[in-house]
């Protein structure tokens, strides 16, 4: 009965909804009206990232309530200042500026800057020591490639070398090795997810927190599913393996080594992070491992040239450059969030190929004692060194 | 199990021996054993006193808007029993403390601090009061009267009204504020004013004016964030205060400020007589005098050199947040 025309039926509720929107729009003060008086807005800014200049300070302000919010006075350390905005006074829904305020701030001492709206709210944002912002320049573009690779390339280069001894393993041992391989990204599949979900804490609310996280994480899941179905598809049918299952492996590494790059960064850069040379090893050791599981899949079968192992560690360690850029410059807590959650994704989908990897070439299948044990050795090694980091 | 050439060790060994030299390597940002040179010869503005004076001085309105506030009616002759008559109206007002920045005030007659009301000694003073806020208020003076005339008692409702009437006693420099309930509330929200009462002998000529210092909580967290005289953040750094050389300057302060236990007042480039309360023959000679909420006093300024002379909190945080201004002493 409804023949061609039942399409046009699948627009009706739609049809209706905006009928409805509009109607509650036009007379929507009257119905709450009913209520009684709604709360006034808050009034907070989020004061995203606070940069120190010479003999300046720049302050990144965003406005997280639906109400429009306007920047009326700025202090630094209780006193007020003259300052600069660099976009709108009055801020609407997640809108952004820049203030910038002259001020002779002390190194390495700790500040509070202030911005108060016009309704008289102040919110305020204390540094723990200010420091001196990077600029981009040739050199810290230089230093945070260096960070990257010598927290990424290097030790993933490393960990490939274990390669010829893996060859010269018994079939129950490339098993508890690759199942190793599995507990490893596991472990950092959970840290990049625990990572995200902190990050959006700190987001507006607006942009949708545990949500962003759940669509990353879903994003990048199905993405490696379907990358890694294609490469199962063209080995005939029988389940990736081998340089296949490597590169899947080395791709969830490089996606978690982004957000690791990222967070590094972006500390550095705020002055959160003290730099040092026992933060560096420590990662170096931590992420050695990561060499190791990216090997354990190329163990058994055809030989795999020094160059293809190149790019794998490239395509594995290299994102942690791009982080640190990334992280550096731009520092935004959104950004940490989209890439960790799409890092924990990746992860976890590359476990679900390693493990049916392992379902089929185990001597003993996924229970049998150098699997299980390898598993527990690959949470626990990455668990121990990453104490290294914490 | 599996036998190891010697290819294999070093080959599984690797990774341990490269690690080594990289344990000693130095990485820039690290240490901060060098003092850092900040400012590299960059020519940095100052951002000392000096510069926030005029126009550059963050504050709100323009240069009289304050001039009934900050200049009292004059002193009249004694005259026992004469009446002096005002009329005050109790009005909730969102007042600008600081540019853009709005404070929903509760005024005498629409300013915070409302107006002065001067009558001389054994004059009959009538304060005909008339609430037109939203919460219950009351005046309360400081001064000699009957208990019924307190404005402790008394609480007078949105809507009605209450005359208070008593002699003005003793001479001095006095204030009145309400003392409704929470009275911490009542005061800080902007229900304050100074109140002169002339001596029998009147005081010599000079530049009259009217000094109530006080603050502002805007978020609400029982801390002020704008400190003020006369009600506006900075207000006299951007328009200075004129007075001539030739003629002695007189300053009725008050301080009504609430949440912080004490407030001042500083002048540069000179001193000046302090006489408490107004009253009595004590006179302190100073730069500096400290003043309690509810206490007020009689400042005498004979100026040496004429300029322009800053005077603010010497509580540095209070000057920073609004308490500042200047003296323009012109050589006449």
């Amino acid at each position: 009965m409804l023949g061609r025309s039942w399409r046009l039926w699948a627009f009706v509720p739609l049809v209706l909804l905006t009928a409805v929107v509009a109607l509650f729009t036009a007379a929507g003060g009257s119905v709450t009206g009913l209520l009684g008086e709604t709360a006034p807005p808050l009034d907070e800014f989020d004061i995203r990232r606070v940069e120190f200049h010479p003999s300046e300070i720049r302050i990144r302000v965003t406005n997280p309530q639906p109400d429009d919010l306007t920047i009326a006075s700025v202090t630094v350390d209780d006193a007020i200042m003259p300052f600069d905005v660099e976009g709108d006074s009055t801020l609407g829904r997640l809108r952004s500026s820049e203030i910038v305020v002259q001020y002779d701030w002390v190194p390495e001492e700790p500040i509070t800057v202030g911005v108060t709206s016009s309704t008289g709210i102040e919110t305020t944002e204390e540094i723990a020591a200010a420091v001196q912002t990077p600029q981009a320049s040739a050199r810290s573009f230089f230093g945070y490639a260096l960070i990257g690779t010598l927290v990424g390339i290097v030790p993933i280069a490393l960990g490939l070398l274990w390669l010829p001894s893996l060859r010269r393993a018994a079939p129950q041992w490339l098993a508890a090795f690759m199942a190793l391989t599995a507990g490893l990204l596991t472990f950092l599949a959970v840290e990049a997810l625990s990572e995200a979900l902190e990050l959006q804490a700190a987001l507006p609310s607006a942009l949708g927190g545990a949500g962003l996280v759940l669509l990353g994480v879903a994003l990048s899941f199905l993405f490696l599913t379907a990358i890694s179905t294609r490469m199962g598809e063209s080995s005939g049918g029988a389940g990736v393996s081998g340089l296949a299952l490597a590169t899947l492996v080395a791709i969830g590494i490089g996606l978690h080594n982004l957000g690791e790059g990222l967070a590094i960064g972006s500390s550095f850069a705020l002055g959160e992070l003290a730099l040092g040379t026992f933060f560096i090893v420590g990662f170096m050791i931590h992420n050695v491992t990561e060499g190791l599981g990216i090997a354990s899949p190329l163990a058994e079968g055809r030989g795999v040239s020094w160059q293809r192992l190149a790019v794998l560690a490239l395509v594995a360690g290299a994102p942690a450059i791009l982080g640190a850029w990334l992280g550096g410059f731009i520092t935004s807590d959104l950004l940490g969030v989209v890439f960790f959650a799409a890092a924990a994704g990746a992860a976890f989908e590359v476990v679900v190929e390693v493990g049916r990897y392992v379902a089929r070439r185990a001597p003993g299948g996924l229970g049998s004692p150098h699997v299980l044990g390898g598993f527990l050795a690959g949470v626990g090694v990455m668990y121990v060194t990453g104490l290294l980091v914490a | 199990m599996p036998k190891f050439t010697r290819k294999q060790i070093l080959a599984g060994a690797a990774p341990l021996i490269a690690a080594a030299p990289l344990a000693r390597l130095n990485l820039p940002g690290h240490s901060h054993s060098h003092p850092s040179a900040t400012h590299e010869g960059h020519n940095h503005p100052t951002l000392g006193h000096a510069a926030m004076i005029r126009e550059h001085v963050p504050a709100p309105g323009g240069p009289h808007d304050l001039d009934k506030l900050l200049y009292p009616p004059e002193a009249l002759p004694y005259k026992r029993g004469r009446v002096r008559e005002y009329e005050l109206f109790a009005v909730d007002k969102t007042i600008e403390v600081a540019p853009g920045v709005h404070f929903n005030a509760w005024t005498y007659n629409g300013t915070v601090p409302g107006p002065v009301i001067r009558a001389t000694e054994d004059d009959l003073l009538r304060v005909n009061f008339v609430n037109g806020g939203s919460h219950p208020h009351t005046i309360h003076f400081h001064g000699i009267h009957p208990s019924n005339m307190d404005g402790v008692f008394e609480v007078v409702p949105p809507g009605s009204s209450f005359t208070y009437e008593f002699p003005a006693r003793p001479a001095g420099m006095h204030l009145y504020h309400c003392h409704a309930t929470p009275l911490k509330k009542h005061i800080h929200k902007g229900l304050y004013g100074a109140f002169i009462i002339d001596p029998k002998e009147p005081r010599p000529p000079a530049q009259e004016l009217v000094m109530v210092m006080n603050g502002y909580d805007t978020d609400g967290d029982g801390g002020n964030n704008f400190y003020t005289v006369n009600g506006r953040s900075f207000y006299y750094a951007r328009y200075p205060i004129e007075v001539k050389r030739s003629q002695t300057v007189r300053i009725y302060l008050a301080n009504l400020t609430e949440f912080d236990l004490i407030n001042s007042l500083h002048l540069h480039g000179d001193f000046f007589r302090y006489q408490p309360t107004g009253t009595g023959d004590y006179w302190e000679y100073t730069d500096t005098v400290m003043q309690v909420q509810g206490q007020r006093g009689v400042i005498e300024i004979d100026f040496a050199n004429p300029g322009e002379f800053m005077f603010h909190a010497h509580q540095s945080e209070f000057a920073e947040l609004g308490w500042m201004g200047f003296f323009d002493v012109k050589d006449e």
